[in-house]
């Protein structure tokens, strides 16, 4: 049994280093929902590649996917502004819902894509080849890297917009660089493990991180720690009752989630 | 804490990942797809073989989630039995190279695709593509409905068994001798209970019922997905309310993984009767084997179309 759970271990361990990293960012700029509305359009741009006549399996249908991400990426980055009147979530729950209902006439038109559809937004953690994750993995360690040597901008960005702007970055070049990076790391993400999985690698670790510290590096370190355990739980929890491996961590996600916010609670109550 | 306490411990959380290694008496293991698949694997094994399958007879074949038993199961298996056509294309591919098990790969001597030697129905010409709904290139895979493939299906499994277990020759052809008369003895008798249905018109809910149909003489006029696998939008299920009463339908199937609200409401509408019918053998809900699938599909469909007024 071991031995199957290898490569979904690995893969795991992959989705833990980089979106405890990119949930930071995502959670301090209050985009939480950003890495499923560029799923969503990713699904779009398949299935518009269907529509074209392509194969699900064509480059030039990743090709779509990757065009409508980007396409994304450009309109979260305008959309940003400095003195909003419309929340910048708002516009991505828009964009989540419209896309997905695109897609859904898009399938209309060239049906029978559903269940390929569907496997891209749903995805399988247990049965991942060792292809897909190596091929995960030199994609993650080149977005990490590129994020490492522009840290200065995009850690600025994210916790001192104002800073940002008095600092003459430029804004609108660098938040495009973010999303799409963080769409190209969200599309394989979502393919590998499905949108609930990827969602709470994302949101859970950085969360939780929020209540032991404030500086980065320390919250990456508690993040990637939240997220061993929670993947080491799942896949455990999965093979012991026989149920559905990405679920099983979702739902130990959750149970470290709200074990470590009531506890905190009752530590403050105790205190007062 | 003492040594032997943690000893203790770590085994009980283990145990789960220690299972593999207590393996059974040395038999046959075979795993097939569905149901129907290890009915007749286990009346043609016998006493040789253990016969484990995937999906469910209640679960609709073309939608399964990977487990970790399913991996398990994979890859202590030494038959893997697939229905093919694309049925399970779906899943099996990825569970049988997450199985790492080189036995039941395709091409390896352990690998069983039962449709070999199938007379098969509805094999598109032309071009397929996606613009047709969710069509199976290489023909309609739901022939194990046919009762006479049931033959085809346990021949095939009993060469796999030979290629990988000579040593129970006789044994298997024994076997697949007295299933095939015991079959043939069946047709006759199903044959006969449908004899009065023949010519019959009906309406379907998928189309995974030609084979079954075909045997006994009736007609699928329409299917309630205009294409297979996209549900029904208002227009068609007009069409299809007229359509029902200008040809005189009587009976509308459905499978029970379906939703029945499209079905029911095309029932009141029409004056037809639905019927669920069963795809598959189903050990959950008391059809046993390959022939108490048969018995309970007739005596589902005479008693609808008696109700019906047809004698």
């Amino acid at each position: 049994m071991i031995a199957f759970l290898f490569w979904p271990l690995l893969a795991c361990l992959i989705l833990t280093g980089m979106h405890t990293y990119l949930g930071i960012h995502v959670i301090r700029r209050g985009v939480i929902f950003v890495d499923l509305a560029l799923a969503q359009l990713a699904a779009l741009g398949s299935t518009i590649a269907l529509l074209f006549g392509y194969d699900l399996h064509d480059p030039a249908t990743y090709f779509f996917s990757l065009g409508m991400t980007f396409v994304g990426a450009g309109f979260f980055a305008v959309s940003r502004q400095r003195h909003e009147v419309i929340p910048q979530e708002a516009i991505i729950g828009v964009t989540y819902a419209v896309s997905a209902a695109a897609a859904l006439i898009a399938l209309d038109q060239a049906p029978g894509g559903a269940e390929h559809i569907r496997s891209l937004l749903v995805g399988n953690i247990l049965t991942v080849s060792s292809a897909e994750v190596i091929k995960t993995a030199l994609l993650y360690l080149g977005v990490g890297l590129a994020h490492y040597l522009y840290r200065k901008p995009m850690i600025a960005l994210s916790f001192d917009f104002e800073g940002a702007v008095s600092l003459a970055y430029r804004v609108r070049a660098w938040d495009f660089f973010f999303y799409v990076t963080f769409g190209l790391v969200v599309t394989s993400s979502v393919a590998l493990g499905g949108v609930l999985l990827v969602f709470s690698y994302l949101i859970v670790p950085a969360l939780l991180s929020l209540l032991f510290s404030e500086k980065i590096l320390h919250r990456m370190a508690i993040g990637w720690g939240i997220g061993l355990l929670a993947s080491l739980l799942g896949l455990y929890g999965s093979v012991l009752w026989d149920a559905p491996t990405g679920a099983s961590i979702v739902c130990a996600f959750g149970f470290i989630f709200f074990l470590t916010i009531i506890t905190q609670w009752l530590r403050k109550a105790a205190l007062n | 804490m003492n040594l032997t306490r943690l000893l203790l411990i770590a085994i009980f959380l283990l145990q789960p990942f220690l299972q593999p290694f207590f393996v059974e008496a040395k038999t046959i293991r075979i795993v097939t797809t569905t149901e129907d698949l290890a009915a007749i694997a286990r009346d043609i094994g016998g006493e040789r073989v253990s016969v484990d399958f995937i999906a469910k007879g209640v679960q609709d074949p073309h939608f399964i989630d990977a487990k970790p038993s399913y991996l398990l199961k994979l890859s202590r298996a030494d038959l893997f039995v697939e229905i093919g056509l694309g049925l399970e294309s779906g899943w099996v591919p990825t569970l049988l190279s997450g199985s790492r098990n080189g036995r039941i790969q395709p091409g390896s001597p352990g690998y069983v695709r039962a449709a070999d030697g199938i007379a098969l129905l509805e094999i598109p010409v032309g071009r397929v593509d996606r613009s047709a709904g969710d069509v199976h290139a290489e023909g309609n895979p739901h022939y194990w409905l046919d009762p006479a493939n049931g033959k085809a299906i346990a021949l095939s499994i009993t060469e796999g068994l030979l290629r990988i277990d000579p040593e129970g020759k006789a044994t298997y052809h024994q076997n697949l001798q007295r299933f095939t008369e015991r079959l043939d003895a069946a047709l006759l008798r199903w044959e006969a209970a449908m004899k009065a249905l023949e010519g019959e018109k009906v309406v379907t809910y998928h189309n995974s019922w030609p084979y079954f149909l075909k045997r006994f003489g009736i007609k699928a006029v329409d299917y309630v997905e205009p294409k297979p696998g996209i549900p029904p939008a208002s227009a068609h299920l007009k069409q299809l309310i007229e359509r029902i009463s200008a040809e005189g339908v009587k009976i509308i199937v459905a499978e029970p993984y379906f939703d029945q609200k499209v079905p029911n409401f095309l029932a009141e509408q029409s004056g037809a009767r639905l019927v669920v019918l069963p795809p598959s053998v189903s050990t959950g809900a008391g059809i046993e084997d390959y022939f108490q699938l048969f018995d309970h599909l007739i005596e589902l469909l005479t008693t609808a179309f008696k109700e019906s007024g047809v004698q």
